[in-house]
């Protein structure tokens, strides 16, 4: 009897398994519309953030600052197969040392943080960080780990302007956990050997700002939101060593010289 | 009497005649598990709890009623197993980092199509017992035939 009990128990957790690995054959987020869903909510939210932050601080179209970032945007991204269209570039005028990706490949980056930069190697360097998290799809993995799916459905569904303001710092100081941010360096720095752009300068710029980082300057948000950023300076030199090219610059020196010039007269 | 013969179920007849008041006790096993499962949705723990405290309130109960408390509750820890799973898995993607996939989705159906069965079989069982007959479940059946002491 109880080797029958036994044989009973097995094959009803065979069917169990067995009626779960035939619907598995299955297409159900096709079948669903499931994928298209969270495009969709995707679009939606990254459009909501990025009017959010559009309408709070002015956006720079001012081709002397535009062109030059978008030309560093536009090489990193066609030198490593990234299809520059799903990216828009915001530049908003705004003294604090930060940049961000929002949901459906929206990047803001501030002025001051251009601003912060030697070189373009440097700005490039965040550039091609940022791109990480939007080509790595980690942008919206970090919004369901802090707000939760069911915040999100409200967002994309119901009037969400309440809910977004009171959640964009979700991406203006918090960072994203260390295995992203990891994932996310080591990402831009392979973009950036494909793009021909020295690794080094993004060390350095981290390395700066993690010096100049005291209680007093808070306006470095960039560095604030990125923690362990001494042992991020160590990962990138460590992890580009030998790896760089004959660098190839982007932008020419004047370029650069008029961008820093008309940041400053802002 | 006729009775169904059913390739899970079997209504076979009990070695006594149950008194009116033992069928009543016996479907309600089975109607208490059902009444907590929709009560305590999502919670997959409850009406085993519920169910679990009335095998306990029965448990010096006549031997037909001690029976048909086993077979509810022993059908209900089953369940216990792949809905609490199920919640789990449900929770990490509203929270956690767990992505919605083609898995999740088909677990979910084979859940739900297991429950379904099991709703289905017990409303049933509850209506028959109630009526004094004894309806004996495939496995969980000879599961609590050698379980329960007469």
């Amino acid at each position: 009897m109880t080797t029958r009990i036994s044989l009973q128990f097995i094959f009803i957790v065979l069917m169990f398994f067995g009626c779960w690995t035939i619907l598995r054959q299955i297409d159900w987020m096709q079948q669903f519309s499931l994928n298209q869903l969270s495009a969709k909510s995707e679009k939606r939210l990254g459009d909501l953030y990025a009017k959010y932050f559009i309408n709070t601080q002015m956006e720079l179209n001012d081709p002397e600052i535009y062109a030059p970032v978008d030309s560093l945007l536009q090489t990193i991204c066609s030198t490593n197969g990234i299809n520059a269209d799903h990216i828009k570039l915001h530049i908003l005028e705004n003294s604090q040392v930060n940049a961000f990706a929002l949901p459906d490949g929206h990047m803001i980056v501030y002025s001051g943080l251009i601003a912060a930069t030697k070189s373009e190697a440097e700005l490039s360097g965040i550039i091609a960080h940022e791109v990480a998290h939007i080509s790595e799809r980690h942008v919206m993995e970090k919004l369901r780990r802090e707000l939760g799916l069911t915040v999100l459905l409200s967002m994309t569904t119901g009037n969400g302007s309440e809910t977004i303001r009171n959640t964009a710092k979700v991406f203006t100081s918090s960072a994203y956990d260390r295995d992203l941010e990891r994932e996310a360096d080591q990402k831009a720095i392979d973009y950036l050997i494909h793009a021909r752009v020295p690794s080094e300068p993004m060390a350095d710029f981290l390395e700066r700002l993690a010096e100049k980082e005291n209680p007093s300057m808070r306006h470095l948000e960039w560095i604030n939101t990125h923690p362990d950023t001494r042992k991020r300076v160590e990962f990138i030199r460590n992890y580009s060593k030998g790896k760089n090219q004959a660098p190839r610059p982007i932008l020419k020196e004047v370029t650069w010289l008029k961008l820093q010039k008309r940041l400053a007269s802002l | 009497m006729e009775y169904y013969q059913g390739p899970m179920i079997q209504t076979t007849a009990f070695e006594y005649r149950p008194a009116e008041e033992e069928a009543e006790k016996a479907s309600n096993s089975y109607l208490i598990s059902l009444v907590a499962s929709v009560a305590g949705l999502p919670l997959p723990i409850v009406n085993l709890l519920a169910t679990l405290f009335f095998y306990l309130g029965n448990k010096k109960g006549t031997y037909f009623v001690r029976w048909h408390c086993t077979q509810a509750l022993l059908a209900q820890f089953s369940l216990l197993f792949m809905n609490s799973a199920g919640f789990w898995w449900t929770l990490s993607i509203i929270f956690g980092n767990q992505q919605l996939s083609n898995a999740y989705v088909s677990y979910m159906l084979t859940v739900i199509i297991f429950n379904l069965l099991e709703f289905l079989a017990t409303i049933y069982t509850s209506i028959q017992t109630r009526k004094g007959k004894h309806v004996v479940w495939w496995f969980y059946g000879e599961l609590a035939n050698k379980l329960c002491k007469r």
